[in-house]
Formats: C-alpha cells, structure tokens, sequence
C-alpha cells in the first residue's frame, strides 16, 4: 500500500509524479465527459490507443483521457500539447492525421476549430472565444487531469491545501478564511459558506456530518455532474478540509442516480484517497479521522432540498421539515449536518491553495470567486461556461456562447432552474449576482441558464416549470400541492387558447400565496418561472389569451398546421399542397383566392412564412415549397373557376367609403368593401395602381401584365379607382369626410427613403432608393449609369442593385452594406440572384462623405467597421475602424436604408398622429385618433410584406363594416385551425430519403441581366406533385375524416 | 439481470447492507438492479427483514421516481425532457414515440419489448433532444427518428458488435509476472489467436481461453463458469496470479491484469458476466511510486 504518512511524503510524491511528468511532453488529451463520450469520444479514444499500440508511440506520446471541459457542443474534441492544439467534432478516421501532425509537432489545419464570423483557424485551444474570455479556476482543472487516478490531481497540488489546514490552520482559521474569500453557497440560495460551518462547529460533544448535495435536479444545470466526473479529488479535498473545520468525522455524497459515470469516478476516487492515506483514519499522520459514503438518489427533486436531503440518506420518504432547527444543528439522525453544493466544496482547497484574499480579488464585494454555468437551449455554443461572478449576462449569452442558432433572435435567458426567472433580452447588460439576479426575479441557482428564442413561447415554458413542479411537489403543504397544479390548470387553459385576461392577475395572486405560505424552498419559489415571464412577457400571454396566437408555433391548440397559423391572412396552405398531391388544381386555387385577391402576386414575392415556418423544416429537411405550389396551381388554373361570395348588408349600397392608397392593402380593403355591398373610391397618388407592387417590386420579379389582371380583377361595380389623386394636394381627409364618405381607409405605404445625413446627399447623382425605383418603375426613366453604388442590405437595397445593372449606362453596381452578408435582411435568394447577376457585394462599410465634381457626385468616402457588442436587435453593432477611411470613385448613390410613411400631416387633415414614421393605430381595430377614420398596411407599420398589406386590407373591411353598423369594432379572435378534411394520397416510397424539395428554373443569369423578363419560372407537373406529397400534413391531427368517405373512395370519387 | 425472484438473493442484498437503517433505498436500487423492477415478494422480504412496515416501503417506493413496481421493459426508452431539450421541442419526440410504441410516459409495451420513461435532464443539454435507449445516447432525435431509434434498439439485442470497423482490434498480451506471452498457437477466434491462461474458481482448477479481440466478451473454458463468479487466472507458464491491485468499479470483484505488447495493460473484472474493463497505457508505476 502506498499509504502516506505525513505531508513530507504527500510532498515526496508530489515532486517525483512532477519530475517523471515533465519528461513527457508530448501528449494528446481525450474529453471523456458523458456528454462527449454519448457523441463518440469512447470510439476516439479506442483508435488513438489501437494507433499507439500498433505504431509502438505507448512511450512517446501520453494519452490523457480527462473529464468534462465544457464545450459539450464541439464533442468529441482532443488537445495535443504541446501545440494546445484543439480539434472539435472529430471522426475516428481522423485520428491518424492527428498523431502524425502531434510527432510533427504541427497543426493538422482543416481540423482546427475555425471562428464561424471569420472561418479563421484558431491554432491555440486559448484564442478560441468560447474558453479565452472565461475564468476557467475549476473547469480548467478538469482539461489536466485523468479522474480515475490520482497522480494528475496530485501533480496539480491536490491535498495540498488538506495537509496545509491540517497542519497550519487551526478550525477558526479556516472557517475565516473561507469567511475573508466571500464565498457563498454554489447550490442555489448563496448562503454565506463560513457562516453556516461556524453554525455547524460551534455544536459541541456530538458526532457531525459532512455532506456533499450531488443531487443536481435542475433540469438543464449539469456542472455538478462535470465536477464529480471530471474532478472527484477536489470535492472530496474540500469536504475533508469541512471536517476538519467543523469537527466531523464522516460525509456523504448524496449523488444523482442519472449519474452513473460521475458515481463511477467517485468511487474509484475514495478507494484511491483511502489507500493513499488522505482518507480514513490518521490522515496524513496527523491523526485527523475522516471517512466518505456515497447515497445515490433515488429521483425525487425535492431531495435537493437539504432537509428533505436528510431524510432521504435517513432511508425515510423525501419529504421536507420545518426549519429551524437547521441541519446544521439537528441534521442526519438528529446530529450537527453542514451541507454544501458540489461546486462549493469544490472551491475550498482552492480557496486554502490561494489564499482567500487572492480568491476573493474575483466576483463581487459581496461574492468572491466563480460561478459554473450551464449555458444551453437555443445557443450557438451549448456547454459550461465559468465566468467571474458579476459578469454580464450578454458576455456569456454572446461573446463566449456564441450568440443565437443560426437565422433566430435570443428571447431571454431563463437562469436558476425551476425555481428561478426569465429575463429578457432587453436586460442582458445585469451582472450575474446573488443579488442582482434575485433582483429582477430570478435566481443564481445551481446555474443552469437557459436561452430562448423566438421559437421559444414564454407561457409553454411557464407551464413546462410548473407541470415539473407539480410533478416533483412532495405534497406535504397544501399549498404547494394544490398551488403548482392550479397554476398549472390555467397555464394550460391559457395554452389552449381558453385562457381569460383576469387570469393573469389570479397567477400572479395565487403564485404569491404558493411562495408565501410554502415551507421549503421549492414551493416559496414555485411561482418563479410564472412570475418572471408575466413580468417580462405579459403580451405573450395576451397574444395566446385575447389573440388566440401563439407566435412561437408551439402551443398547438393555437397553432394547428403551422403553415396556415404563420400567413397573416390564414391561407390553408397545407390544404393546397394536399390537393396538388391529388391533383385537383381548381380546388387548390379556389383555397389559395378565398384568402387572397393577389395570389398571383403572392406566389411570386411573398416572403412565405408558411415555409418558414413548416414542420419539414423545423424539424430538420427542407421545408415544402409551398410558394413554388401557389405558383404553381396560380400558373394553370384560370382565376374564373373561383366566384367569390357576396353578403351585402341591406342599405350597403347607399353608403360610400374612400380608400386612399391602390396598393395591396388599399385594393384588398375595397375588394373586401365591395364583396359587403359597399361602395368604394380608391385614391391613388400615382399614374397607375398598384403602390408598391408596382413602384418598388421589379418586373423581372413580378411582371407587370400578371399584376394588371389581378388588379383589374378587384375592380368591380361596387369600386372605383381614381389615379393621380394625391391626399394633401387634391383633397383632404376633411374633404372626404364632408362630401359623403362615412369612413376612410389611409393606406399610402411607406414612400418616403430615410436619409443618410451626410453633407451633399441632395447633389445629382445620389438618389433615394424609392425615387431611383419609381423612375423606372412607373416612367421608364433611368437614373443610374456609370458605376453605381447602392447602400443598405434590405430588399429594395437589392432590388434598386439588380434594377440598375440591367439599365443601359451602367458599368458596374455595387452594394455597400455596414454588417455583413449574414446579417443582410434582404431574402437570402435575392442575395444570391443579385450575386449571380454581376452585383458585388462590399461588406462591413459605411458612407461618411460625398464628393462631387460641377455639382454632381464623383466620389464617396467610406469608412470600414468591425462587428462590436450585441445591439437591442440582437445584432452585432458596426463600429468604425478609426483611419479606414477610404474613397471610391461613384457616378450613381442609390440609398437604400430603410422607408418610412410620408407624413400625414395637416396638410393632409387634422387629427392623425405619427410615431416613428408611421400612423398610430390600434392594431386590433385599425382605429386612428380621428373617429371614422383607420389606417393600415406599411403606412401604420412601417415598411412591411406584401402578405401583411392584404391582412390589414382584410381586416380594415371587417372593421369598417363593422363601424358602419355601429356595432363593436373588436371581434374576439378564434384560432385558424385546419377544419375540411382532404384525404391524403398514399405516399409510396422515395427513391432518395429526405426526399429534395422542388426547386422552381431560373434563367440564366447572363442571359437575364440584359432585360426585365421574370426571372423564376414555374415547376413542373411531375415535381408540383412530389414536392406536394413531402407535406406532413399536420392538418390531419386536427381533421375528421367524414363518414362514409370508404365508399366514396372505393367507387373512385376521392382519389385521382 | 433474472426474472426468476430467488429469497435467497433478496436477503443476501439486504443483509449486505447491514441492516444499516439508512441504506433502505441503497437496498431497493440494488433489488431492482437484480430484477429490472421491484417485485412485490421481494418488498415483503425486505421488510420482514429490516423491520420497517411493508407501507413504508411502499411509501419509499412510490415517492422516488427511480422505483417501478411493474416489471420493465427489455429495452428502456427514456426521453430527456430537460428544459433545454423541452425549447427543443422534446414533447414532438415524446408523442412520436408514444404513438409508436402505442404506450404513454411510464408504461411498458404489452409485448414487453419497451418501457417508454421521461427523465428531466440527463446534462447532456448540447445533444438535444436526448434520447436514451439501454444506455445508448441517440442525439439531435426528431420525431422521424422514432421507428429507426426502436429498431435500433432491437438489432442490437444479443449481438456481439464485431464488424470490419476500425474500433476493433486484436491485442496481444504476456504475463506481467514473468512476461511470457499468454498467446495461443493453435487456437484462433475470428481468425486472432485467443489468449490462454488458467482459472481456478469454486474448487475447479482449469484452463480458460479469451478472445484477443479488445471489447469482445467471449470465451471458452474447461468447466463452465456461472454467470456471476469471481474467477482467479493464472499465467500457464509462472504460475503467478494475474490480479491487479484495482477494484472493479462497477461490482467490487479484483481486476484482473495483462501486459500489452506494444505498452501498457489491459485490465478486465474478473467477475463472469461483468463488463468492466480498460486498456491502460498509462504506466502508473512509472509516475506514482
């Protein structure tokens, strides 16, 4: 037996395990976390160990197979040293390359992590983001040693600091040392840690307990597990240093069932602290007595409670006591019981090691020293993340997590488990604290820091916490017991779209009588997660309540088919997908018109949310084409086969209402009049209708006979449409109003480009986007020639850029843009068209001057940005790089950053407020400042889809006919929920799995460049049908078939 | 794992224990280890045993959600439903394999094939949504995955993983005593030789050949070895035991350990039936002492 006798042994050890470890540098480290080993690090490890065996390297290169180190979303990774070499996700077969590269002693370059803004390499484990702005004090232990054996923590100074506070210190010094260090409790309510030992040693003449809380429940939080996994040693360290502070001679382990490798490491850790003497009886030669057992957990999340703790290493039912007395008084079998958190006791050699004035040089005044945390949900970089405690939540959220999954916005980070809060994006710069957390709502707890996105739904996640509170609620009090499952009753109802608005306030009532009249911790908390989130996220639960939406798609019974809840005007998209699979067309166009007067339009330049949206692609494939259907369907079928339906009011046709503005909102609204009985006047400013259809879209994206027939085709008896007739300059609302109109529907979109506000923006040559547009669009007038420049990064941006490059004049177009690519807002497949066409793409710029020659622009000075901290967007905010500033020689500045709604001044007719350029409105009933009056479209939001125009149009029909016979503009909202039935095709089997999606032919780019043809053309009958058939049809869960429909298939009716 | 409830073996688990008040729940997990669940004749015999009521085991084992009280299952089906595979949307998992399997949360298949089981987070929050089926993770899992991760599951069932692929491998082992190989000439399996030595358990004295292949269980043996015995090898030719100063972690029994040509050991648990090994390189001698 190696026993060790004293601390001069311990010390003996120490320096022979170092000389022998210095010999051997060379060294290839294993992550063996069961989160790497359940993603294939095993399978690595068993080839590199095949590889040294066969290759005879046992002796030159060390293996090192280590614990968890946190960067669970890179797994399975190793490090080669001494390069610090780090190479994520890695295969088996790359195995081979990286011992070769290790003998080397080079990089192997395409495996190295790469930084996913810049694709640059980093060549040292430390330049990676993830790990070089953390403070690693207890993870970095982990990357160092090997759990099963001893001589790694040993080398790294293990028991060190055990042999120092036997020897050195005496009880009181260590309690004040731990006391000067500011530390306080890792497990959740951060108790301070010297004060509750000081409780435990001043109980004298009896037998005291150590125990260690390994029983981590917090669903998401799993640095406990990382610790025990990866570095047994420290927590066993830390507990025999309690022991001896607080006079104890046994401790527990109270670990997690759903923890085998952690139990594993442990066990294999005591038996190696007992045979070397710094466990069991004399440790060290000192004479100091002190033992470890480990009680696994049998599943029940109260146990993290400390006193329900007690009674589960009892043997008794997990059920909590009143307190006091405390564990530290009367704890196990009614003895003296000091309880701390893994990470805790993990802290106290370092503590001891460093000293605790070192120690507490981290953190905060109030809290010395590091906080683990679970950073995981929707984030780039899942994994444990240490920080200083005090760190801002945006630094861990962003600079080391990595920010949002690709393509969504961060939400909120919900912090401390159940028994914690959310908190919002808009809160991100609030240090992570004790105490500022507990502040605004939520708690450190063990750690565990969920982030949410858009895709996340505030409620479901209230009644996820609250359905697992419910569950793991032990019943003793009442009003835990009951409490949790009425919150959970109207979380549900709110779910399912049965929720009222006076329930919010029975949450918050009753979720404060759960806190205050619960005994232990778990129920004084339990209302937490509903709180916060009414709190920060009050209008979701409206949304779900009064709207009967839940915008995240994820409670179904307001969802249904995720595609049609996605459409603002409701289209059944999956229904046409089913009758295309079926090959009826008509009824398909018949399904696509009933929602929409511009299918045609919209099967061209709708941004598609149904795709976005589709269960096909959320969960993994591509999502169905579904406008390449519309178009599809919208390209064959003759729009005569759908007869709208007409309901006239009695009396409807004597009365007259005035729509301003013929765009799609303005026309759809007249069509909706019109299908009532009323009669309609359209206003439109311009030569021609359309609005921004016809002004701002392109031809080649949407050519203009298309537009033309379905606009004709709105304008029916009931309508009449008056071009150039300006509001402001050929009549007032005022006049409107007096001569005969009953109400008034303002939709004039958003015209007006912002300005970049830089000297010179009015010389020739330098034009706003939509005047550039205009020009074209509506006068065939080319303003571009020469070189052109475009600046911004949305839609119009891209539009005005492929515009330009198909004038004649124009040498060359490029778009300026002062992020990059990524975070451009303009559709993706724009970009890419744009690209194709010859448009160049400068990124991560911004205009600071304009230069002319006779008063016409020559030369435009730009200064380059580097990407710097998160904005409120969640965007990294563009800074400029002092000198960059640099000229390029322009004829032609389109500026393309953004429109705004032309006021509607007095000019106009009193009474209409502006915000933000745009009108104010309530967005329910569309309802001005000014009775009888109602906006809508882009002009009361700002620049928006062509899909959310037809809804306000929609709406505003509703509304104003509603206003018409005086009865509540509000309509109580119902959810759009599959209702007809279509029976699905039998899908025979792909011959390739996933089954592509269909992609519409393009022409060429070269060819296209040269006119204003349509670019896209139309799928093919063969691909309409498959693609249709890709759909889920999540439409089904929601549907009956009818009765009798059998027969209806037998005799051939239904099927094809 | 045995069907069969066998009293001996219950009182042999309790009274392992000691009858150490505490370790009631240390007792029921192991029973339930033994048996896959808690079988009702087994709860009565821990009760008359340590002398609590047959309630207040019942109690025990209806609150701690680690306990069944129903037999489980062939294969276990547990569905992470932490909160960060929940934002990942685990219920569509959860339901897909509940319409699969045609069972609900905490039922058993009437076929017994599959016990479908949430657990609320296994820390393996980067793979979500987790699933984990007879110890297999199974990550990223969406709801389509479903059939493929059953029958996954079923495949699996009694089948040695020997296939061309590069984790497998032939070691070759000598006795770290006298270090002679312990290699055979003749005999081969897959076409590696096996490893030869003796064993000696229950008062039978015989030879005893491994399979060289690293990972691969099988072996061959003068007197069949009962699943559960802790057997004592020794090198043919030295004659010297070829314990190791380890402990198995996984069921205490001495592990036993080889030389590897090429460096290091491989260390095996010397119980039959026990799964517990490693291929060591790491030469501790060398560093610790």
């Amino acid at each position: 037996m190696p026993r060790l006798r004293s601390i001069k042994e311990l010390q003996g050890l120490q320096r022979r395990i170092r000389s022998r470890l210095d010999q051997r540098e060379t060294l290839i480290t294993v992550c063996a976390g069961t989160a790497c080993q359940a993603c294939g690090a095993n399978d690595v490890q068993r080839v590199i160990k095949r590889r040294l065996i066969e290759r005879d390297l046992v002796d030159r290169i060390r293996l090192r197979i280590t614990g968890c180190h946190g960067f669970c979303e890179m797994g399975p990774f190793v490090m080669t040293e001494p390069q610090s070499a780090f190479y994520p996700k890695i295969d088996t077969r790359d195995v081979p390359r990286i011992i070769d590269a290790l003998l080397a002693d080079e990089y192997v370059e395409d495996l190295l992590y790469r930084d996913p803004t810049t694709d640059a390499a980093c060549y040292r484990r430390d330049d990676i983001p993830f790990f070089a702005k953390q403070h690693r004090t207890l993870l970095g232990k982990n990357q160092r040693l090997d759990p099963i054996r001893l001589f790694g923590y040993v080398a790294q100074g293990g028991y060190e600091s055990l042999g120092r506070a036997l020897t050195e210190y005496t009880p009181e010094r260590i309690i004040d040392e731990i006391r000067r260090a500011g530390l306080r409790g890792r497990g959740g309510a951060g108790f301070p840690t010297a004060e509750k030992w000081e409780m435990a040693r001043r109980q004298v003449g009896v037998e005291k307990y150590i125990v260690c809380n390994a029983d981590e429940g917090d669903p998401g939080a799993y640095m406990d597990r990382s610790i025990l996994e990866g570095n047994p040693h420290s927590v066993i360290e830390g507990m025999a240093i309690g022991g001896l502070a607080i006079g104890a001679t046994s401790g527990f382990v109270f670990v997690r069932q759903e923890y085998p490798l952690a139990v594993k490491h442990l066990l294999i850790a005591l038996r190696l602290a007992r045979e070397y003497g710094l466990l069991g009886t004399n440790i060290l030669g000192t004479g100091f007595d002190f033992d470890i057992d480990i009680v696994k957990s049998a599943g029940a999340f109260v146990c993290g409670e400390e006193t329900a703790l007690i009674r589960c290493i009892e043997g008794t039912v997990g059920e909590p006591r009143q307190k006091p007395p405390f564990p530290t008084e009367r704890g196990i079998s009614g003895r003296p019981t000091c309880i701390n958190n893994v990470e805790t006791w993990a802290n106290i050699p370092e503590i001891i090691a460093v000293g605790a004035e070192e120690f507490a040089r981290i953190g905060t005044p109030t809290s010395g020293g590091t906080k683990v945390f679970s950073v995981v949900g929707k984030i780039r970089n899942t994994g444990l993340v240490e920080v200083s405690i005090g760190t801002s939540i945006k630094e861990v959220v962003y600079e080391i997590g990595g920010g949002p999954l690709d393509g969504s916005k961060i939400k909120a980070v919900q912090i401390g488990g159940p028994s914690g809060g959310c908190i919002p994006h808009g809160e991100f710069d609030l240090p992570l604290s004790y105490d500022s957390l507990e502040k605004a709502g939520a708690m450190m707890g063990s750690g565990g820091m969920i982030v949410m996105d858009d895709d996340t739904c505030m409620v479901d996640v209230a009644k996820y916490f609250m359905s697992f509170l419910k569950q793991e609620s032990c019943g003793k009090c009442f009003t835990c017991r009951k409490g949790t499952q009425r919150l959970w009753e109207i979380l549900d109802d709110i779910t399912r779209g049965r929720g009222r608005l006076e329930q919010l306030d029975l949450l918050e009532e009753l979720g404060g009588t759960v806190a205050d009249s619960s005994m232990c911790g778990l129920g004084r908390s339990a209302a937490n997660p509903v709180l916060s989130t009414l709190r920060y996220f009050r209008d979701e639960y409206e949304r779900h309540i009064v709207d009967k939406r839940c915008d995240a798609y994820v409670c179904k019974e307001l969802t249904g088919a995720a595609c049609q809840a996605a459409c603002p005007v409701g289209t059944e998209a999956w229904r046409y997908a089913a009758l295309i699979a079926r090959g009826e067309y008509e009824e398909a166009y018949r399904v696509i018109r009933e929602r929409n007067p511009f299918p045609s339009v919209c099967a061209r330049v709708c941004d598609h949310k149904c795709e976005q949206q589709c269960l096909l692609g959320t969960t993994g494939q591509q999502p169905v084409a579904l406008r390449a259907l519309k178009r599809f369907v919208t390209d064959r079928v003759d729009p005569s086969v759908y007869e709208p339906q007409r309901h006239s009011e009695p009396g409807a046709a004597d009365r007259r209402v005035a729509v301003v503005g013929a765009g799609p909102a303005g026309l759809t609204a007249a069509h909706g009049l019109s299908l009532k009985g009323y009669r309609t006047t359209v206003f439109e400013a311009e030569s021609r209708p359309g609005g921004m259809l016809i002004s701002g879209i392109p031809a080649y994206r949407l050519p203009r006979r298309v537009l033309q027939k379905e606009i004709d085709a709105l304008i029916d008896e009931n309508v009449t449409l008056r071009c150039g007739t300006g509001l402001g300059r050929d009549f007032t609302i005022d006049s409107l109003l007096e001569g005969g109109y009953e109400a008034v529907f303002l939709a004039l979109g958003a015209h007006s480009s912002r300005r970049m506000g830089i000297d010179g923006e009015d010389m020739a040559g330098v034009y706003p986007s939509i005047e550039f547009l205009k020009a074209w669009n509506l006068r065939d007038e080319s303003l571009a020639s020469g070189k052109v420049g475009v600046i911004g990064g949305g839609n119009t941006a891209v539009d005005a850029a492929r515009v330009a490059i198909r004038q004649t004049g124009v040498s060359e177009v490029t778009i300026f843009y002062r992020r990059t690519r990524q975070e451009m807002p303009a559709y993706e497949e724009e970009i890419e068209g744009a690209l194709e066409e010859g448009v160049k793409l400068e990124q991560l710029v911004t205009p600071v001057g304009l230069f002319g020659k006779k008063r016409r622009l020559a030369e435009v000075q730009f200064v380059a940005n580097e990407l710097g901290e998160v904005d409120a967007g969640g965007r990294r905010r563009p800074v400029p790089k002092p000198g960059s500033e640099h000229r390029v020689p322009l004829d032609t500045l389109i500026v393309a950053i953004g429109e705004q709604a032309a006021s509607v001044g007095p000019k106009a007719g009193a009474g209409i407020e502006m915000a933000g350029g745009a009108v104010v409105v309530d967005e329910r009933t569309l309802t001005t400042k000014r009775p009888a009056v109602f906006a809508g479209g882009d002009l009361a939001t700002g620049p928006n889809t062509v899909i959310a125009a037809i809804a306000a149009g929609w709406r505003a029909a509703e509304v104003i006919d509603r206003y018409l016979r005086g009865r509540d503009l509000y309509q109580p909202a119902e959810p759009r929920l599959p209702r007809a039935y279509v029976e699905p095709v039998a899908v025979e089997e792909e011959a390739q799995f996933p089954a592509p999606r269909a992609k519409a032919p393009t022409a060429p780019a070269a060819q296209r460049v040269h006119n204003f043809d349509e670019v896209e053309g139309t799928v093919t009958v063969e691909d309409a049908a498959r693609e249709a058939r890709r759909c889920l049809r999540c439409d089904l869960e929601f549907t009956e078939r009818p009765q009798g429909a059998d027969e209806l298939r037998q005799a051939g009716g239904g099927s094809r | 794992m045995r069907t069969r409830l066998s009293p001996e073996d219950v009182i042999r688990i309790v009274d392992k224990f000691d009858g150490n008040q505490g370790a009631l729940i240390s007792v029921l997990e192991a029973i339930q280890a033994e048996y896959n669940y808690l079988p009702r004749e087994a709860l009565k015999i821990v009760a008359s045993r340590t002398g609590r009521s047959l309630v207040d085991i019942y109690g025990i084992t209806t609150f701690y959600s680690g306990f069944s009280l129903e037999p489980r299952g062939k294969h276990i089906v547990s569905v992470c439903t932490g909160t960060a595979c929940h934002v990942r949307r685990s219920v569509e998992v959860l339901e897909g394999f509940e319409r699969h399997l045609s069972v609900k949360a905490g039922e058993t298949t009437h076929d017994r094939e599959f016990s479908l089981s949430t657990v609320n987070c296994l820390g393996a929050c980067a793979l979500g949504p987790v699933v984990v089926v007879d110890g297999e993770y199974h990550r990223r899992v969406r709801e389509g995955d479903v059939a493929n991760v059953c029958e996954h599951a079923r495949q699996l069932e009694n089948c040695v993983e020997l296939t061309n692929d590069e984790r497998i491998f032939a070691v070759q082992v000598s006795c770290p005593h006298c270090n002679r190989s312990l290699m055979t000439d003749g005999r081969l399996l897959d076409g590696y030789p096996m490893v030869r030595v003796t064993a000696s358990f229950r008062r039978k004295h015989g030879w005893l050949m491994l399979s060289s292949l690293y990972g691969d269980y099988r072996i061959e043996s003068e007197y069949e070895i009962p699943p559960g015995t802790v057997v004592q090898l020794f090198c043919p030719s030295c004659h010297a035991e070829l314990k190791s100063t380890r402990i198995c972690a996984s069921c205490d029994a001495p592990m036993i350990s080889l030389l590897v040509k090429g460096g290091g050991t491989v260390q095996f648990c010397s119980r039959r039936g026990c799964k517990e090994h490693m291929l060591d390189l790491v030469n501790e001698d060398a560093t610790a002492v």
